[in-house]
Formats: structure tokens, sequence, C-alpha cells
């Protein structure tokens, strides 16, 4: 089978504008979670959130998007897709071809706007410009409609694992010959929808999260958008290829709508599905970029699945310690960042641990590393028990 | 290419268990809303907790699931799945002004709550996912299920697409002008097209269709020849790719027997529906489903599970019709929808 090479990356997020200014942040073990200052919340104080510190006006004139209705998740979605673009050296030909496919993701879209929503779905309101952005669709359709883009455009959910899901449907899409290239990501922008959602869940922390420790008080939200150019092996010679993603799976818990079963039976299946798919065996595996909210649940569950399925656990870490949890944009920033592993060789700080979970003993990488990776794994899993692994390999 | 091997649909007509479709329901308040039945396979404590979107797309699926091992996956297209709960949450927060606040709702809003209840309720631990590109999310749900079984030719997969008419969703397509303003019977409903003297807007509507999909010929109802999509304002471009659509897709040697379209008395839209009719040979049935379900972005399930009834029953409704021509067989059936003139999609359904 001809291996799915990414010959580009975008990325925003509360540690970077770019993939350059990420990496050097995740260099650095660099903790993007502060207050919340592009709206106002009574939480806006009390919960850190990985923000991105521009605002919505300005990334309209930086990125020259001034159509009516467009909402901060769309120029999210665009900015790191931009950048995707550039960075693959895809022609505007080659981008409005009927054979690039453009798959996307996100679990807030156009809800970002809670106050505007909420006035709109009254029935004797005049509708604001924002109406047809609150669906999800909107962000693809606006990037479809900018680029004219003419292969398929998809939008896709499975909550918190969405935009790995995305990456997975692009790869298959050219793996089934139904597209040359795909553009694949997510997007999230952070809301007082979502802050109140998994506040009420009482799984917000009320410090910076502290993934994989025994004394973890839950998760930051965070925001930000990733897209990565998948293409075939044999169609981009003379490119520079990141990465190869070598494996993927999508399973699910079937446990609970907001909860993982205690042995972790959709994680393991997630994860043990995706390696048979990559012909690999547990011991081939690098390091896990992992779900690691630092929720109760998730990491106990995470470390248990981990465990049962390796025995001894690969090296780990969540980059939730630094953007937050980013939900329908993580699975897409995460293996961006596992591709950044990959193509530089090297492991980054997991920040913010002190204890392994008693029982467990697990303890995340916790310094800056030089090192030989072959292949290297990304959790996501999500609300409704899907769970779905990525494994990428050394280009 | 993927075959149909059994069928669920709960809608306005009389679908769903004892299905009529000869008698037309007609709508109430401006809204074709679903003839629910009493859900007697779902848990009552877990039935009462359901929004009506999840009580609709679970409720098709069960009578699939309770006839057949487990599928090997869920693949659900849906626009509107969970949006009641998200607003019921909104409407939380800005009551309570960000207080203490119930999170049930905020669970069940994520737009995989379809998939995922299925999933659950059945200890489903296989492939789950839900596409939501609106006018397109079954058809790239189709697309799934497609691939998903070129790449494990053995698997069975529940097939499906689930919108409902919530209230909030109702107010935002009423406010865009997608939904007509004055009141018109679903009878009437095409009357409404023509350019000049129609006017704009379609009936709301519902369904959740479900099917039960895998790679075996024997016993099938119906073969999905092909699917594909195109994101496009301009009807001659639309014609274009239908032409070729038909080209790439109709067995060498066939014929297309019957046009079913998603035509649905919005007058800026018929233009789109003349240019795909005018493709197609006089000879052709034309048969219309919108006066049936409404207009919501995943009403080709719906149409799907019709072209199911006719190519099973080899017989369509008289209410159906906008161009009769005698059939001895309907074998090849081309259905184009197109979703507030900018998506479009091309399915090929047929026959043994």
């Amino acid at each position: 089978m001809d291996r799915i090479v990414v010959t580009g990356m975008g990325v925003i997020s509360a540690i970077g504008n770019t993939v350059a200014e990420n990496r050097a942040s995740l260099v650095k073990g660099t903790c993007g979670l502060g207050s919340l200052e592009m709206f106002p919340s009574k939480f806006s104080t009390l919960l850190p959130v990985g923000e991105i510190k521009i605002t919505t006006e300005a990334l309209k004139e930086k990125l020259e998007a001034h159509e009516r209705g467009i909402t901060r998740t769309t120029l999210l979605a665009l900015h790191a897709f931009k950048e995707s673009l550039a960075d693959s050296q895809l022609t505007s030909e080659q981008v409005s071809s009927s054979d690039t496919a453009l798959i996307g993701a996100s679990t807030v879209g156009g809800m970002c706007l809670t106050d505007e929503m909420h006035r709109d779905a009254q029935k004797d309101t005049p509708g604001s410009e924002y109406i047809p952005s609150y669906d999800y669709a909107s962000i693809s359709m606006y990037l479809q409609q900018r680029y004219s883009m003419n292969g398929p455009v998809n939008t896709i959910n499975t909550a918190c694992s969405s935009s790995a899901n995305a990456i997975m449907f692009g790869a298959r899409l050219i793996r089934n010959g139904r597209a040359k290239r795909a553009i694949v990501g997510g997007v999230d922008s952070l809301a007082k929808f979502t802050i109140n959602g998994f506040n009420a869940l009482h799984i917000l922390s009320p410090d910076n999260c502290t993934p994989f420790d025994e004394d973890r008080k839950g998760l930051n939200l965070g925001e930000g958008a990733a897209f990565i150019v998948l293409e075939k092996e044999e169609d981009v010679a003379g490119k520079k290829i990141y990465a190869s993603l070598s494996g993927y799976s999508n399973a699910n818990d079937s446990f609970h709508a907001s909860s993982l079963s205690d042995n972790g039976d959709g994680p393991y299946k997630a994860m043990s599905d995706a390696l048979a798919l990559a012909k690999l065996d547990p011991s081939q595996i690098d390091f896990i970029n992992a779900h690691g909210t630092a929720t109760e649940n998730n990491d106990k569950v995470e470390s248990i699945a981990m465990l049962r399925l390796f025995g001894k656990a690969p090296a780990f870490a969540s980059t939730k310690a630094n953007i937050g949890h980013t939900l329908g944009a993580a699975g897409a920033i995460e293996a961006l960042y596992c591709i950044l592993n990959l193509a530089e060789q090297e492991l980054y700080p997991g920040i913010h641990f002190k204890k392994p979970i008693t029982g467990l003993g697990l303890e995340p990488v916790q310094a800056y590393k030089k090192i030989a990776l072959e292949h290297i794994m990304s959790n996501s899993f999500g609300f409704g028990g899907n769970c779905s692994s990525l494994i990428f390999s050394k280009a | 290419m993927f075959y149909i091997h059994q069928t669920s649909c709960i809608s306005p007509q009389h679908t769903f268990g004892d299905a009529d479709i000869n008698k037309l329901a007609e709508p109430a308040e401006k809204r074709l809303q679903a003839i629910e039945p009493s859900y007697d396979a779902i848990p009552p404590g877990v039935l009462r907790r359901m929004g009506k979107v999840v009580r609709m797309g679970v409720g098709a699926a069960m009578p699939l699931l309770q006839n057949h091992p487990k599928p090997d996956g869920i693949i659900i297209g849906t626009a509107t799945g969970g949006k009641d709960d998200c607003v019921k949450f909104l409407n939380q927060i800005i009551e309570y002004d960000e207080g203490m606040l119930t999170p049930i709702n905020f669970v069940q809003s994520t737009p995989n709550a379809v998939a995922s209840q299925i999933g659950l309720l059945t200890k489903n631990h296989g492939y789950n996912v839900s596409h939501l590109h609106l006018g397109l999310a079954f058809e790239f749900a189709m697309t799934d299920a497609d691939m998903m079984l070129n790449e494990n030719p053995l698997n069975n997969y529940l097939l499906g697409a689930v919108d409902d008419i919530c209230t909030h969703h109702y107010y935002f397509e009423d406010k865009t002008g997608w939904y007509k303003k004055e009141d018109v019977s679903n009878k009437t409903l095409y009357e409404t097209n023509p350019a000049a003297t129609g006017s704009p807007g379609s009936i709301a509507g519902e369904a959740a269709a479900m099917f039960w999909v895998n790679g075996m010929e024997a016993g099938a109802v119906a073969k999905l020849q092909a699917v594909d999509t195109l994101h496009q304002a301009d009807e001659s471009i639309v014609k274009e790719k239908l032409q070729d659509f038909i080209e790439k897709y109709l067995p060498a040697g066939e014929k297309i027997d019957l046009l079913l379209t998603g035509e649905n008395g919005d007058n800026r839209l018929l233009k789109y529906y003349s240019s795909c009719e005018s493709v197609i040979k006089e000879d052709v049935t034309i048969a219309r489903f919108k006066h049936m379900c409404g207009e919501y972005p995943t009403a080709t399930a719906m149409g799907l599970w019709l072209c199911c009834d006719i190519l099973q029953h080899q017989h369509i409704p008289d209410h159906m019709i906008k161009n009769a021509v005698v059939k001895s067989r309907y074998k090849n059936i081309l259905m184009y929808n197109n979703y507030k003139g900018v998506q479009h999609s091309f399915i090929l359904v047929s026959g043994q």
C-alpha cells in the first residue's frame, strides 16, 4: 500500500501562531494557560484557559476576511489552513482541483458566539448576520468558497476526537482513490458554551492542569486550529516530507456518555487497532502524545489501557498542559506535534507533573530530549465513547 | 458500491412498520413533523432523557439492530443532531447567568449523540462516526460506508441519517428565508416553484432513515452504485457534473428509469432541477419527495429509503410523479438533490 505522507502543516494555539512558534514553545516547555480576556465570562479569572491572544478583529484584518457573519472559529481555521497550504507549496490550481479534499472538524463551530446564538434562537428577534455560521459545516464551507475548492469537502464529528477522525477520513479518501491529496484538520475556539458545560460537569481545574499527576484537578479548555496536508508518497517526489501516517483507528468505548470505562476498553481497542493497521508491535511505539486531559477519569483509564496494551508504557506526555484541551482541534494539533517530534527527532518536556498516580506509577516525559524516533502514537478520546488513535512514522 | 439489505424510516409519512406511502400526510403549523412510534425497543428510562433527534435516530435504527448480529460500525449523517440540547443549555447559561447548571443538556449537545447513543445502547465497540456537513452529511456517511466496505468487504454497517425540526433551528431557517412565509399545503408545494410567479422557501421537515448495508449481493433490496457531491452555485457546472456522473457510473447498455429529485417549492432553486432534468431522456419518469418529508439537510436519506421502497414494490405513488412514463420495470434510479443552492448530490441506486 502507498504510504500517505504529510507535506504541509499549519497551526495556531495558545503557545504560538505558527508551526515554528509552537515548536519553539514546546521545546522550552511554555505554558500558554492563563486568564480569559477575549470575551466576558464569570469564570474569566477563576478558570485558566489556553487562549490565543489575538482579537477577532485583528484576525479579520490579518487574514483579510471581512465577510458578513464570519466567526472567530472560522478565522482560526483559516489561519492554520493558510499556513498549511503555503508550507506544502500547493498551487492554487492544486487546491481547487477536483481531486483535493478538505475535511474539517469542530465541536463548537459558530457557537463561540454564545450570546448572539441565544438571541437568534428566540422567536421574535430579528436574525443576526451570524445565523448561517452557527452550523458546524460553516467552517469547511467558508474555506471551500474562499479557495474555490471542487473536491470532496466534509465536516466530521466524534466529539473531542473529531479532528483525529478528519485526518483518518482524508487518508481513507486517498487510499480509496477518491482524492489525490487531502487537507485535514480541526478547529475550536473558546466559548461561554463549553466553559459552562465542562464546569457543570465539574471537570475544569481552577489551576493549570497537571496531566497524569496524582493530584490532578481536571482540565483547562483551550482554543486553536491545525491543518495538515496528506498526499501519496509517489505523488510528492522532491517535496519535503515530515512524516507518514501509518495507522489509525476509531473504536467506541460504549460505556457512558461522558466518561470512560474502568478498564479503558475503547482506548485499548483504538490503540491496538491502529497498531494492527500499521502492522506494528506495541514495542515499536517510541512515544505517545496522550489524550491526557488531566481529569480524574481520563488519565487513570488511559494509563490502565496503556499498561494493558504495552506492558511497560512507552514514553508519553500530554501537551494539554501547554495549550489546554482544544476539543475539536485537539486531535489535529496533537497529531501535528507528533509530526514535529518525528521530523525534528526530539521529545518535548511534559509540564506541571509532580507525582505519579498511586498504583499506576506512570511518569510522563519531563525534559527536552534529542532522541531517535520511528513511530509515534496520538490518542484522542471523546464524549459518547468515541476513541481514536493515529500512528505517525518517520519520513 | 454497496448493497442495502434492510431499511427503516421514521418520517412525517406512514413509513415505519407497516408502511403505506400512497396516503399523503399533511403539514401542521407549516411543519411536516414525523409520525413517531411508541419506541418500544428503547428502555423507558433512557427514552425519557433523549432529545427528539436522538429518539428518532435510535428508534429508526432499532429494528435493524434487532434482526442482525452487531454491525461492524455505525455511520450517521446529521446536521441538527444534538442541537436542541445545545440551545437548552444555552438558555440555562443565560437564564442562570453562568450559575449552577445541570450538565445533562451539555453532554447530549454533542453532534455525535445519535451515533454514540446507538453504540452505547447496543454495546457496540466498532467504528462510530457522525458526518455533519449540512446538506451533504448523509452523502458523506454513504461515502464512508462505501469506503469501509471496500476496505473490509465482509463487514456489515448501520448507515443512516436523522434531522429534526428543533424549535431554534426552525427560527434560524425561518429568519434566513428558507421556509415559506405563507401557509402552503404539501399537495400544492410545487406550484410555488416558478421563478417569476412562485415564492422562496420550502416547508420545514424531518425524518430518520436507517439502512443495513454490506457487500453481499444475495438478498439485497438495492445496490448503491455511486454517490458524488459538489459545492457550486452555477447550474451549468452542476449539469456538467451530473452528465459526467451518469457516464461514469450507469452500467453500460442500461438506462435511467426514474429521476427522483429534491425539488422543494423554492422558486430560487428550480433552475438547478430544470438543468438536471434536461440531462435525461424524455422517456424517464420524474418524481419528487420533499412534499413528503419537507426540507431538511439529510433529506436524501428519506429519498434513498423511497428508492428502496420503489425498487421493492415497483410502484410510485401518484403524488410523487412529475413526469409519468409507463414503465414495465424500474431498475436504475438517479437521485439529484441540492441544499440551499450550493450543496449538490448525485446518487445512483439500482434494483436487481
